[in-house]
């Protein structure tokens, strides 16, 4: 007879008793239908094995940002739009927000001492803050406007407010980050909701840190949380 | 007050057609492995992120089993798919091309760090005067882990209910009459995909090893 049907083979190689007698018969003689039944009887032998066990996430970012770096020699993620050199100094409205909590630290102590163990009776209403550094917003390609952004000191909550124009309309979500003056660290502080403006609460030794360069990114909806690469507008917090 | 009424769904058949359906799937799932290990040789990193998504808990497993410390697996899993990226024009694409290369390449990952654990025990035994603590390691016995981590992701990569069917076959030894009653099949069916799994884990088990020569 020709040579056996797998089906028939992987039957035997689960039970030799299984099958028709003249399919035993052949694979009992024929060198190649006998090794297809060894062979498989190999594969049977080799299950078993438990689950495999994924890495953690981490090893995953280690992987991409080795390849990242190996592969341009500038640790640059992104092309900083910023041609001033990266300034050492403390800067000026780094000094008026540190003016701006000294004036409020006091003016909270005044409080506290003439109101002694009794709670304030009435909070001011809420001011519309104070704005301690701004930046115009421009496209990447060219530096048609985009509109601005500042950063918004008021009370015990520092702002970054956004009020962008012009976009555009291509599809994806439209995501705020704050990058830092080194050109390589970045971190995203939320998404153009509705609109072109937005709030944004950040942690106020973000800023200190050098993270100063408002910029927005168009993101696909790809499930990958990094920058999309695609800057539709950027501008430093002065 | 309307009712709107979810969209009927018509209960899924077994029978004839996934007995035919999942050989399409095959031929579709090497091919896909195919152009995916293309678009890695043509510097895609999009290409490498899938690759990892699909094979690092391979790799993983094996550093583990082989190395039996997390850390050290951890850090033999990032090496290999560094390592993959940057000798990327190495490889020739075929089905079974990318788990071979990738385990070939944690093989000489788990040597070095094996290596490198020799050297520290050397070291460590120079000063205390320990006998040095060389892990008996066993290529043999290594490869037969990869083999058996190879035929896993096989079963867990096969089309339900196949993979449900091999797993309580040759997972948890259930007979075949055992399983046709939890899986609600006629036992010819059953019989049919455990055959024809097995067979499935024969070509992807031969595939990795005639590339890893």
């Amino acid at each position: 007879m020709s040579h056996a049907d797998p089906d028939q083979l992987a039957g035997l190689a689960l039970d030799p008793t299984d099958g028709p007698a003249d399919v035993r018969d052949h694979a009992a003689t024929c060198p190649e239908c006998a090794g297809m039944v060894a062979a498989l009887t190999g594969v049977r032998r080799r299950t078993g094995a438990e689950a495999l066990v994924a890495p953690p996430a981490r090893v995953r970012a280690r992987v991409l940002a080795d390849v990242r770096t190996g592969d341009q020699p500038e640790p640059v993620a992104l092309p900083v739009h910023d041609e001033q050199p990266t300034r050492r100094a403390v800067p000026l409205w780094l000094a008026a927000v540190a003016a701006a909590l000294a004036l409020l630290a006091g003016v909270g102590l005044g409080r506290w001492d003439t109101t002694g163990t009794e709670a304030p009776e009435a909070v001011p209403p809420p001011d519309a803050g104070t704005v301690v550094a701004a930046a115009t917003l421009t496209a990447l390609d060219s530096d048609a406007d985009r509109g601005r952004a500042s950063a918004v000191q008021s009370e015990d909550t520092f702002t970054i407010r956004v009020s962008a124009t012009e976009l555009g309309d291509e599809p994806g979500v439209r995501e705020v980050w704050l990058i830092n003056v080194d050109g390589v660290r970045m971190v995203s502080i939320g998404l153009l909701a509705a609109g072109n403006d937005g709030e944004f609460a950040v942690p106020m030794d973000l800023i200190d840190k050098g993270y100063r360069i408002v910029d927005i990114s168009i993101e696909p909806d790809d499930g990958d949380p990094t920058h999309s690469g695609v800057s539709l507008a950027r501008g430093e917090l002065a | 007050m309307t009712i709107i009424p979810f969209p009927a769904r018509s209960p899924r058949r077994y029978g004839d057609r996934v007995v035919t359906q999942p050989m399409a799937f095959e031929d579709e799932q090497d091919e896909a492995v195919r152009a995916l290990a293309a678009r890695l040789v043509s510097d895609d990193e999009s290409a490498l992120e899938e690759i990892y998504d699909r094979w690092s808990a391979l790799v993983h497993t094996y550093a583990l089993r082989a190395l039996h410390d997390p850390h050290d697996a951890e850090d033999v899993t990032q090496q290999v798919f560094v390592a993959a990226w940057r000798s990327r024009h190495t490889l020739t694409p075929s089905p079974a091309a990318l788990p071979a290369w990738l385990l070939g390449i944690a093989r000489h990952k788990i040597s070095d760090a094996r290596a490198a654990r020799a050297r520290d025990a050397d070291r460590t035994a120079a000063v205390v005067s320990l006998p040095g603590a060389h892990d008996g390691s066993d290529q043999s016995v290594d490869d037969d882990v990869a083999e058996r981590l190879v035929v896993r992701q096989a079963v867990d990569e096969l089309p339900d209910p196949r993979r449900t069917i091999m797993l309580l076959a040759f997972w948890e030894e259930r007979s075949h009459a055992e399983i046709a009653e939890t899986v609600g099949l006629p036992l010819g069916t059953v019989k049919s995909h455990v055959r024809r799994g097995l067979i499935k884990l024969h070509q992807q088990l031969e595939g990795v090893r005639h590339e890893s020569r």
